[in-house]
C-alpha cells in the first residue's frame, strides 16, 4: 500500500513568473520528508502541484507506478492536512471526518464505524457531534488530521499544519503526527519554515530556496555539514570565511583570505580542500585563543548562551562570532586569535553565485 | 463562469445603451445636430437647469441631514442604533412611487398640511403647494435621507474607537476630536453618499412625476415626454445620452477626489 | 462606543427621525379611513379600501405581473449571479479587473435610460414580448445586488475547505454544491429578497416596458394617481409596506439588516 513519490524535474509558473525551477525530488515508501525554506522558496507551490491544485508547466509527478501529473485533484487520493484546518463549517466534527469517506461510497454504516474509530484515535469521541466553531485550535487539528487519515491515502501532505497553535501545543501534534505517520506507514510531505520542527520531525529534509532544493539530507547531516553557503547561513553557521589556496605541503594547507588573513588547515583533520573554499563555523567552531596562529580579532560584545560565551569580534576579514569558555569571561577591546574547531566547520567549495 | 452574467450585461446593457447614444450623432445633418438643438430651445435649457438646480439643492439638505443624523446613530448605544437602523432601512426598501404618493397627501390642495393651515386660520389658505419646486425638493431629500444616513454611518462605525481615544488622549477636546479626527476621515464617504443621492435625484422619474407635474418637468420626466407622448424619439435619446454623460462625469470624478482623499487607504 | 451627545443632536435626529416616519404613518393613516377622498388622521375606521384593491382588476392583473416578474428575474439574477460573484471571488487575480466594474453598470447607468434604450432595441428592435423584455430589463437592475451581496458572503469564505473538499475526492462541481453553496446560503437569501423588493419596487425600467393590458404595480399606481385621489392608492402602499417588512425580517434573519449599511 505504501508507496514512494517521485517529482521529476518540475518547472512551474504563476502568470510569467518561474516560481519552481527544474525540481527533482524522491521520497522514500513511508518516508517523512520536509520541505524547509522561507516565504516564497516554491515548497507551498511544490506541495499544491503534487496535490494537483496547480498544473506543471514540465515535469512529472508518480506515486509509485501511477502518474500523478494530470490527473484531477479529486482523484489522486491525497490526505491533506491544511494551515488554517479548513475544517467544513456547517459539518459537525464526525461529518467532516467522514465526508471522504462518504466520497468513495462507503455505506452510512461504514462511514460511522471507520469516522468512529479515527476520532477515538485522536481523542475526539467526545466531541464528534460538535461544528468546527466550537472547538479550540488543537482539537481542529485533530480533526483535520483524523479527516486526512481516514481515508487511509496513498500520501499525507502537510501544509505548515502547525504554525496557529501555541509553542507546546505546537511539540506535542508534531509527536502526535509522526506517531500516526509512522503506524499508517504512509509516505508523508511536510511544509514549513521552523526548522527545530522540520528536523524533530523528519526523515530527510530538503532545504528550498528560489523553487530550488538546496540540499536533501537526513537532518544530522544539514546541521553538520551543510554543502553550501545558503543551507550553511539557514542551519546558523554565522561565520562563513572566503578563502584562497595559496601552497599545499603532504596536507598542510596555507590560505590567504579577505584582509590578508593567512590560515593554516590540515586535511587530515578538515578532509580534501578545493582551491577556493569558504570555512563554514557556527560560534562555537571558532574558539578565542591567546596563542600566535589563527585569525588576528578585537573582542566587542560578549554575550552569555549557556554553555559558553560568544563574543561579536572585528577581524581584518570583517566581523565574525567566536566562542569561549565561561570560565574565563573576556572583556571587549582585548586582541585575541580567533582558531577554527575542525569538528564544527564545514569546508564550502566557493559559489559565483553567493 | 462569469460568462453567462457579462453576455447578459454586454447584450442587452451596454449595446442598447450605447445604441441609444450612438444613434443622437447619427441623426440629424451633422454629427452634434441633435445637442445644438437641444441647447438652442429655451424650454430644454430650462429643463436640464432646473435638473441640476433641484439635484444639487437635494443633495446639499441630504448631506447636512444625514450626516448629523448618522453622527448621532453612531454614538448611540448598540441597542438603540439597531433600532434607529432598521428604522431608517424601512423607507429605503419601500418603492419610491409608496414615499412619493405620502407628499401627495401632505402637500395636495385638499392635502393635510393645507387642512391644518385653513384650520388654524392662516390668511389665504389653502396654498398651491404641489407642482412646485419646493415640494420636488422636499419629496426628494425625503427620498434620500435614508439612504445618506445609511452610507455614513458605515463609514463613521468604520473608525477606530483607539483612533478617537487617541485624539482625546493627545489633549483633543470633544470638539476637536469631531472636527479634526472623525469629519476628514468621514469626507470619503460623504462623497460617496453625495454622488449616490446627485445621481439618484438627476435620474429620478416618478418624484418630478407625482410632485412636480408638467410645471416642474425634470430630465427624467421630460425623457418619458418625448419618448412616449410626443414620440420625439430624436429628442429622448439626446436626453438620454445627456443623463449618462452627466452620471458618469459625477460618479467618476467624485470616486476618484474619494479615493484621492482617503487618508484610510494609504 | 457610546458618548454623550450634545442635546440640540438629540432633538436634531428626533426630528429627522419624525420626517422619515411621519409620512408613512399618514399614509397608513389614509388607507384606513373611511372617507372617500384622502386624510388624516382618519376619519372613521374601515378596511374597505383594501378589498377595493381586490375588486378593481387593474389591480389585481398588475399585481400578478409585479410578482410573476419579480420572481423570475430574482431567479435569473441568481441563476447568472451566483456563478459570477464565485468567479469573482474565487479567481479575482487572474480575471481582468474591467469585469467587476462591469457588473456594477446597471447601477450606474440611469435606470430610466436603460428602460428607454430596452424599448428601442430589444422591444421594437429585436421585437421581443413585453413581459419578457421586462424580465430581462429587471435581471439586470437586480443582477448587482445579488453579485454583490452574494461576494460579500464570499468574501469570508475560505477557498482553502473547497480544496480540502477536492482532496478528500469530491469532484469540483459536486464541491461547489455541497460545501460552497451552503456557507453562503445566508448570501443567497438575502439576495434573493433585496432582489425581489427592487424589481417590485421599480418605475423607471417599467415605465417604457409596459404595453397595452401589461402594466406593473407601480406603474398602475402611477396611473390611477393622476386621475383619482381616493384611499385605494393608500392602501396599496401599505400592503407594499407589509412586504417591506417581511422583506426586512428576512434579511434580518440572513445577513443582518446592518449589512446594509457596509
Amino acid at each position: 500500500m505504501t508507496r514512494p513519490l517521485t517529482l521529476r524535474n518540475l518547472t512551474a509558473h504563476y502568470g510569467a513568473t518561474k516560481v519552481l525551477d527544474d525540481l527533482s525530488l524522491d521520497v522514500g515508501a513511508g518516508e517523512l520528508v520536509t520541505l524547509l525554506g522561507a516565504s516564497g522558496c516554491g515548497k507551498t507551490t511544490t506541495l499544491r502541484l503534487v496535490a494537483g491544485f496547480l498544473q506543471p508547466t514540465a515535469g512529472t509527478i508518480h506515486l509509485g507506478e501511477i502518474d500523478l501529473t494530470r490527473l484531477l485533484a479529486h482523484k489522486r487520493n491525497i490526505g491533506l492536512v491544511f494551515q488554517n484546518y479548513a475544517l467544513f463549517p456547517h459539518l459537525t466534527v464526525r461529518d467532516n471526518v467522514a465526508f471522504g469517506l462518504k466520497q468513495r461510497g462507503l455505506s452510512g454504516a461504514e462511514r460511522g464505524r471507520r469516522a468512529g474509530e479515527m476520532l477515538d484515535r485522536v481523542g475526539l469521541s467526545a466531541l464528534s457531534g460538535r461544528l468546527p466553531g466550537a472547538l479550540s485550535g488543537g482539537q481542529r487539528q485533530r480533526v483535520a488530521l483524523a479527516r486526512a487519515l481516514v481515508i487511509e491515502p496513498a500520501l499525507l501532505m502537510f501544509d505548515e499544519p502547525l504554525s496557529n497553535l501555541d509553542a507546546k501545543l505546537r511539540v506535542e501534534m508534531r509527536v502526535e503526527i509522526r506517531e500516526l505517520q509512522r503506524a499508517n506507514r504512509t509516505t508523508a510531505i511536510f511544509v514549513t519554515h521552523d526548522q527545530e520542527e522540520a528536523f524533530s520531525i523528519s526523515d530527510r529534509v530538503a532545504i528550498m530556496e528560489a523553487g530550488r532544493i538546496r540540499q536533501f539530507d537526513r537532518p544530522e547531516t544539514l546541521y553538520s555539514r551543510p554543502a553550501n553557503a545558503f543551507v550553511a547561513r539557514f542551519v546558523g553557521f554565522e561565520n562563513l570565511i572566503h578563502l584562497i589556496v595559496t601552497a599545499r605541503d603532504a596536507g598542510r594547507i596555507t590560505a590567504e583570505g579577505e584582509g590578508g588573513i593567512v590560515m593554516t588547515l590540515s586535511e587530515d583533520d578538515f578532509g580534501p580542500i578545493p582551491d577556493r573554499f569558504i570555512l563554514a563555523t557556527r560560534p562555537d567552531g571558532l574558539r578565542v585563543s591567546h596563542g600566535d596562529h589563527g585569525i588576528p580579532a578585537r573582542l566587542g560584545l560578549r554575550t552569555y548562551v549557556g554553555r559558553a560565551y560568544n563574543y561579536k569580534t572585528e577581524t581584518p576579514a570583517g566581523q565574525l562570532v567566536a566562542s569561549g569558555p565561561l570560565g574565563q569571561p573576556r572583556d571587549g577591546g582585548e586582541i585575541v586569535r580567533l582558531v577554527p574547531e575542525p569538528e564544527q566547520c564545514s569546508i564550502l567549495v566557493h559559489e559565483t553565485a553567493s | 463562469m462569469a460568462a453567462p452574467a457579462t453576455a447578459l450585461v454586454v447584450l442587452c446593457l451596454v449595446l442598447p445603451v450605447s445604441a441609444t447614444i450612438a444613434a443622437t450623432f447619427l441623426a440629424g445633418g451633422g454629427p452634434f445636430d441633435l445637442y445644438a438643438a437641444f441647447l438652442a430651445s429655451g424650454f430644454r435649457r430650462t429643463v436640464l437647469w432646473r435638473t441640476l438646480e433641484i439635484s444639487l439643492i437635494t443633495t446639499a439638505l441630504s448631506l447636512v441631514i444625514g450626516f448629523f443624523t448618522a453622527y448621532a446613530i453612531s454614538r448611540t448605544p448598540p441597542r438603540w442604533r439597531w433600532i434607529l437602523i432598521i428604522l431608517a432601512v424601512f423607507p429605503l426598501l419601500t418603492g419610491v412611487v409608496v414615499r412619493s404618493f405620502a407628499w401627495l397627501i401632505i402637500l395636495g390642495r385638499n392635502g393635510i398640511l393645507n387642512d391644518f393651515l385653513v384650520w388654524i386660520g392662516v390668511k389665504g389658505a389653502p396654498f398651491t403647494m404641489v407642482f412646485t419646486q419646493g415640494s420636488v425638493i422636499a419629496a426628494m431629500v425625503y427620498l434620500f435621507v435614508p439612504l445618506m444616513i445609511l452610507t455614513i454611518v458605515g463609514v463613521l462605525e468604520n473608525i477606530p474607537d483607539d483612533m478617537i481615544e487617541a485624539a482625546q488622549s493627545l489633549g483633543a477636546t470633544p470638539a476637536q476630536t469631531f472636527r479634526q479626527v472623525i469629519f476628514p476621515l468621514a469626507v470619503p464617504g460623504l462623497i460617496v453618499g453625495a454622488v449616490l443621492v446627485f445621481t439618484g435625484s438627476f435620474n429620478s422619474y416618478a418624484t418630478p412625476q407625482l410632485l412636480g407635474g408638467d410645471q416642474q418637468m425634470m430630465m427624467g420626466t421630460f425623457l418619458y415626454q418625448r419618448a412616449m407622448v410626443a414620440f420625439d424619439w430624436d429628442g429622448a435619446t439626446t436626453v438620454s445620452a445627456i443623463m449618462v454623460a452627466v452620471t458618469l462625469a459625477v460618479v467618476i470624478g467624485m470616486t476618484g477626489i474619494a479615493k484621492r482623499l482617503n487618508p484610510m487607504t494609504t | 462606543m457610546t458618548r454623550r451627545l450634545h442635546p440640540a443632536l438629540i432633538a436634531f435626529a428626533i426630528l429627522v427621525y419624525f420626517f422619515l416616519m411621519g409620512p408613512l404613518v399618514i399614509v397608513i393613516g389614509a388607507a384606513l379611513s373611511d372617507t372617500g377622498y384622502l386624510t388624516f388622521p382618519p376619519q372613521g375606521l374601515t378596511l374597505h379600501w383594501f378589498e377595493r384593491i381586490f375588486e378593481m382588476s387593474a389591480f389585481r392583473r398588475t399585481m400578478v405581473t409585479s410578482f410573476q416578474v419579480a420572481a423570475i428575474s430574482t431567479g435569473c439574477a441568481l441563476l447568472i449571479g451566483i456563478p459570477a460573484a464565485y468567479a469573482l471571488n474565487r479567481y479575482r487575480v487572474q480575471l481582468p479587473g474591467w469585469l467587476s466594474t462591469l457588473f456594477v453598470l446597471p447601477v450606474l447607468i440611469p435606470e430610466i435610460v436603460l428602460g428607454f434604450s430596452l424599448l428601442r432595441s430589444i422591444q421594437v428592435g429585436a421585437g421581443l414580448p413585453v413581459v419578457s423584455t421586462l424580465i430581462v430589463g429587471h435581471t439586470l437592475l437586480v443582477l448587482p445586488y445579488a453579485v454583490r451581496v452574494i461576494s460579500a458572503s464570499l468574501a469570508s469564505f475560505d477557498f482553502t475547505i473547497e480544496e480540502a473538499a477536492v482532496s478528500l475526492g469530491c469532484p469540483p462541481i459536486k464541491t461547489f454544491f455541497t460545501i460552497v453553496l451552503p456557507n453562503v446560503k445566508a448570501g443567497v437569501f438575502a439576495a434573493i429578497f433585496l432582489a425581489f423588493i427592487t424589481s417590485i419596487n421599480d418605475v423607471s425600467v417599467a415605465l417604457f416596458l409596459t404595453g397595452p393590458g401589461i402594466s406593473t404595480l407601480p406603474i398602475q399606481i402611477l396611473a390611477h394617481v393622476e386621475q383619482f385621489f381616493d384611499p385605494v392608492i393608500a392602501s396599496v402602499s401599505v400592503l407594499l409596506m407589509v412586504l417591506t417588512v417581511i422583506v426586512m425580517a428576512g434579511v434580518e434573519r440572513t445577513l443582518g439588516l446592518t449589512f446594509l449599511t457596509k
